[in-house]
């Protein structure tokens, strides 16, 4: 077990090396004069000179790779070229708001998602099943723009049942302290900011979480049907075990694995995701923020933001294979 | 009193292609503490069988479409499924072909067991697993204490099958049936876990019906063996009798074509022309005559009816008197099943008729391409060395 | 196998098959939601082709006085900010996510297929390496990834269907790795060569029908995928350059703008890109379903 985990972390290195090695060529490989390209508009001849210094532009490409992988193990992430404010503690104010979201889209997806594939499969090809595969086709196909500003206007505008953008509401004036809302509200001992933000989460997260509670859902019908009919399961009715006890111990227990590697994937679609249901909402996290950026052409907030966010999805993928191999007694105990 | 009564059992099977007709009225017994083959190929009804008598043909396909089961005098067709569960794993127990894809590879050997143990007999994790390690013993495992919480993946084939064994005579049933145990191991474990086998049932607590293809696994293991083709029983004795008189032409064409090191045959493997019958259509006439060299023209259009060999003996169901019975218009005599195939002066199997040479051909199934006689092919020595 | 379901199988199949393609085409056929899929498909392309017939005056026209007007008998689908007829938008908008999701399927195919091929035929470094690039390429999320490129790579058409055709790349490289790879190592590859069949046969009659199914069934999938990615850009801004194209994403940041005032902004091209994608995500279900020989479910 030791053994996969270490095996699994040695092979992520290169990819995260091959990753850095692209960002890197990102900023040097544009047309024209790097410092231009960056700048655009914004070339006042101090800001080139800033630029010139921090990427190192006269020494050699090599060196400065080098510089740059330094920065990066440094915490640095450089400065937005229009506000010059350091990326990472830009990063690290905004990275909550987007914690919170997927989070939230992730237990809509993953609490929804796995109980309802598994009423599709035990009664397959029946009418609960047919209404589960058209939800999910549904969740796959819509896609979250569509399904987001369709929510804001029917929940929003129409019903006005729920609010449709940003966090919270800002006249309840709750201080930052750990910037994950739903925590703030509580440490400033105020109920009812809790629930305002509750309410806030939702129409996101569930525009957020669509495709992956559709994905999630198939995933688990179609294994919920592939073990069902394994022989063990055979094996355990022919014990007299109770249908109960069947489905807990021998099903599900085995329909658990794929599932979980699935899991794994869809938190990067999340991430992605964010991106999108972060401009509709209104939501101030780390998505939004790029999407400005990009708008902005600020190089740095983007290769940064990008670099994070695979470091991030590779992390995950590493924990849920882990957790896969624990589940898997036949990787466990190889 | 027989502990297990079969009676004109029937299963068919709904597909997409059509239905298929699994198992078309067989009746057998078991005595208590009795060993019976049932021996077969693929597709004959044998597995249908007996996964009909535990209730556990896959749903919604396989359907129980006649017949009755009794078990100790209860008829497990009628029961509700809450009493037939009650009786699965305590009272009749089977055990399946393939020991890795037959246990949980996700929970411990102790799990396993222990539920098992515990589903039927109200008694502490400890006590199960004091059996437990008990039954892991009987069945010849070493160091059951320390192979209890190891996983499926982590024993051999022949060892699983003994973990098999071992949930399955967990708690004496009266009962034990064995799907094929020995197919899917290795030919020297095949001995080991037959040997097993024999061992625990010789006392006569556990009836057993051990149900395969292969005639050799049987031979040492059984006291009698029913012999199926197309879902049908075509020819029924004690085990001795029938290898001493097999009679009808489709035992006989199986004795034949297991290669045998210990007799000296200048002849060669004689196969048993044809494929399996399409089990899509009823049956008209004896199944197995497209592929008969006995044959008559009745054979092609009445199924004839498993009756005792001996005209006018009493039927015996069970134990080691028996009688011997056939469903045979033309069983083969003595010295044909010596020979594998008819010896009588000028007698040709008789032609497919016509009328069901269009229907078959209709159907576009296999048959239809065989018109005519399948020639067993011919006895004589080739370069003279049996193979 | 003596299992029951190989009992089944094994009695079943013994029925003469008419060629392993006319067998899986008739079981497309008969699939019913494969079917409705390929419906949806062909009212996606009839709304591509027949939009210069059906809007003669164009996307770009206005009509004046007429901005923002619900659906009415001239406009079918509305007007918007700019006095634009929605219907003729949203029909040439097909045009635009027609070209561009084809183009960067095709794209994301060929160069996918290329590395998977040379990984899965000479195996050794090119295969690692290559391998290690196409996982680089999958450490960042799906619509990241194409924000990342069509970033650095400024605006343009060609630039968004590069950048969509990048995120296909891994798939595809994948899948024809993992053809390449059985078909070096196939038992039955070296079965027939030892009867003396050609490679070539083998090739033809066993290989190719196994791996074009995943093949078919992915690039269907990705169709869907790459024309909801093209309006997913197009809806951050990052859509074709020119502000005034028809784009089905960059007609809904304007449908954001007027939610309340003119749901029908929002309504005409989300059921449009959600009927496309369904259309195509239902086919490449039905295609998987019927295009695989093992007879599940």
């Amino acid at each position: 077990m030791l053994k996969y985990i270490v095996r699994r972390l040695i092979a992520a290195i290169p990819v995260l090396f091959g990753l850095s090695i692209i960002l890197f060529a990102f900023v040097h490989l544009l047309p024209g004069d790097p410092t231009r390209a960056i700048l655009g508009q914004h070339a006042t001849p101090e800001a080139v000179a800033r630029i010139r210094e921090t990427l190192g532009l006269d020494k050699s490409l090599f060196e400065q790779y080098v510089i740059y992988i330094g920065q990066l193990l440094h915490g640095d992430l450089g400065a937005s070229v229009i506000t010059g404010a350091s990326v990472a503690s830009d990063f690290i104010a905004r990275f909550p708001g987007t914690v919170e979201l997927t989070l939230f889209a992730l237990i809509v997806a993953v609490g929804v998602g796995i109980p309802l594939g598994r009423l599709a499969g035990r009664h397959a090809q029946g009418v609960t099943d047919g209404a589960v595969t058209v939800i999910s086709l549904l969740g796959i196909s819509i896609p979250i723009f569509v399904l987001g500003l369709a929510l804001q206007f029917v929940f929003g505008a129409q019903l006005h049942w729920l609010p449709t953008s940003g966090r919270i509401d800002p006249r309840l004036n709750i201080p930052s302290t750990t910037g994950f809302m739903l925590i703030d509200t509580l440490i400033a001992g105020r109920p009812e900011a809790f629930l305002d933000a509750i309410k806030h989460l939702i129409l996101p997260a569930i525009a957020l979480g669509s495709i992956p509670l559709a994905i999630i859902t198939r995933i688990t019908r179609a294994s919920v049907l592939d073990v069902a009919n394994e022989d063990y399961v055979r094996t355990a009715r022919a014990k007299g075990l109770t249908e109960r006890r069947v489905d807990d111990r021998h099903i599900m227990r085995n329909a658990w694995l794929p599932v979980v590697t699935v899991i794994g994937l869809q938190v990067g679609g999340l991430l992605a995701g964010a991106v999108i249901t972060e401009t509709i909402f209104a939501w101030t996290g780390v998505g939004a923020w790029v999407v400005e950026a990009i708008g902005d052409r600020d190089y740095f907030i983007i290769q940064s933001s990008i670099l994070i966010f695979a470091l991030i999805f590779l992390v995950v993928n590493l924990v849920v294979d882990i957790l896969y191999a624990y589940l898997n007694p036949r990787i466990r105990y190889a | 009193m027989p502990l297990l009564e079969v009676r004109d059992l029937v299963i068919k099977f709904r597909t997409h292609q059509g239905t298929i007709h699994a198992v078309n009225g067989i009746s057998f017994d078991v005595e208590p503490g009795e060993r019976l083959g049932l021996v077969g190929e693929s597709g004959c009804g044998k597995s249908v069988t007996n996964l009909a008598i535990m209730r556990l043909l896959p749903k919604p396909a396989g359907r129980i479409e006649g017949g009755t089961v009794e078990f100790d005098g209860m008829d497990l067709l009628r029961i509700s499924e809450s009493e037939m569960r009650d009786l699965r794993g305590k009272e009749i127990a089977m055990i399946f072909q393939d020991p890795m894809t037959s246990l949980n590879p996700v929970l411990s050997i102790e799990e396993q067991m222990v539920e098992t143990i515990r589903a039927h007999r109200k008694v502490s994790p400890a006590e199960a697993r004091k059996r437990a390690i008990e039954l892991l013993d009987m069945v010849g495992i070493p160091k059951p204490e320390t192979r209890l919480k190891a996983y499926p993946h982590q024993f051999s084939g022949g060892m699983r099958q003994r973990v098999m064994v071992a949930m399955a005579l967990a708690l004496e049933p009266k009962l034990m049936i064995a799907d094929e145990p020995t197919t899917a191991l290795d030919v020297t474990i095949q001995a080991q876990v037959l040997d097993l086998l024999r061992r625990l049932t010789t006392d006569g607590t556990t009836a057993l019906i051990l149900i395969t293809h292969d005639l050799g696994v049987v031979a040492g293991m059984t006291e009698r063996i029913n012999v199926m083709y197309a879902g049908y029983i075509v020819e029924a004795a004690a085990t001795g009798e029938l290898f001493d008189r097999p009679s009808h032409p489709y035992t006989v064409g199986l004795l034949h074509s297991i290669p045998r090191l210990d007799e000296d045959r200048p002849e060669a493997l004689i196969p048993i022309e044809g494929a399996p019958p399409d089990q899509r259509r009823a049956p008209v006439g004896c199944p197995f005559a497209p592929r008969c060299a006995w044959r008559l023209d009745r054979c092609w259009t009445d199924n004839p009816a498993l009756v005792a060999l001996v005209p006018g003996t009493r039927v015996i169901s069970t134990g080691p008197q028996a009688t011997h019975q056939i469903a045979c218009h033309n069983p083969a005599t003595p010295a044909e099943a010596e020979a594998g195939r008819p010896l009588r002066d000028g007698f040709k199997a008789a032609p497919m008729p016509g009328a069901i040479a269009e229907d078959l051909a209709a159907a576009g199934t296999p048959e239809a391409l065989e018109a005519g006689v399948p020639a067993i092919a011919s006895a004589t020595a080739e370069g003279g060395d049996s193979e | 196998m003596t299992t029951v379901a190989g009992t089944l199988r094994s009695v079943v199949d013994t029925r003469a098959s008419r060629g392993l393609w006319r067998d899986a085409f008739g079981r497309l056929l008969r699939n019913r939601p494969a079917m409705l899929g390929l419906f949806l498909i062909i009212v996606f392309l009839l709304g591509a082709i027949l939009a210069p017939i059906v809007a003669p005056l164009g996307p770009f026209a206005t009509y004046a006085g007429a901005s923002l007007k619900p659906p009415s008998a001239e406009h079918l689908f509305g007007t918007d900010r700019l006095a634009r007829d929605e219907l003729a938008r949203v029909l040439y908008g097909a045009q635009v996510s027609l070209y561009v999701g084809v183009v960067s399927v095709v794209m994301g195919f060929s160069i996918g297929a290329i590395i998977g091929a040379l990984a899965g035929a000479l195996g050794g470094i090119v295969d690692a390496v290559l391998m290690r690039i196409v996982d680089v390429l999958l450490s960042v999320p799906g619509i990241l990834l194409a924000i990342g490129i069509v970033a650095w790579l400024d605006r343009g058409l060609l630039q968004i269907m590069l950048a969509v055709a990048v995120t296909n790349v891994p798939i595809f490289a994948r899948l024809l790795r993992g053809s390449l790879l059985a078909l070096r190592e196939a038992e039955f590859v070296t079965a027939a060569r030892s009867i003396g069949a050609s490679p070539m046969r083998i090739l033809m009659r066993h290989m190719l029908p196994n791996a074009l199914t995943p093949l078919i069934v992915a690039t269907t999938l990705a169709l869907a995928t790459a024309i909801i990615d093209v309006a997913g850009l197009g809806f951050l801004g990052l859509g074709p350059p020119d502000p005034r194209t028809a784009e089905w994403g960059t007609m809904l940041t304007d449908a954001r703008s007027f939610l309340q005032r003119a749901p029908w902004l929002l309504l005409f091209p989300g059921i449009a890109i959600s009927i496309t994608a369904i259309g195509f995500n239902l086919l490449g279900d039905g295609l998987r379903e019927s295009l695989d020989p093992r007879l599940k479910r």
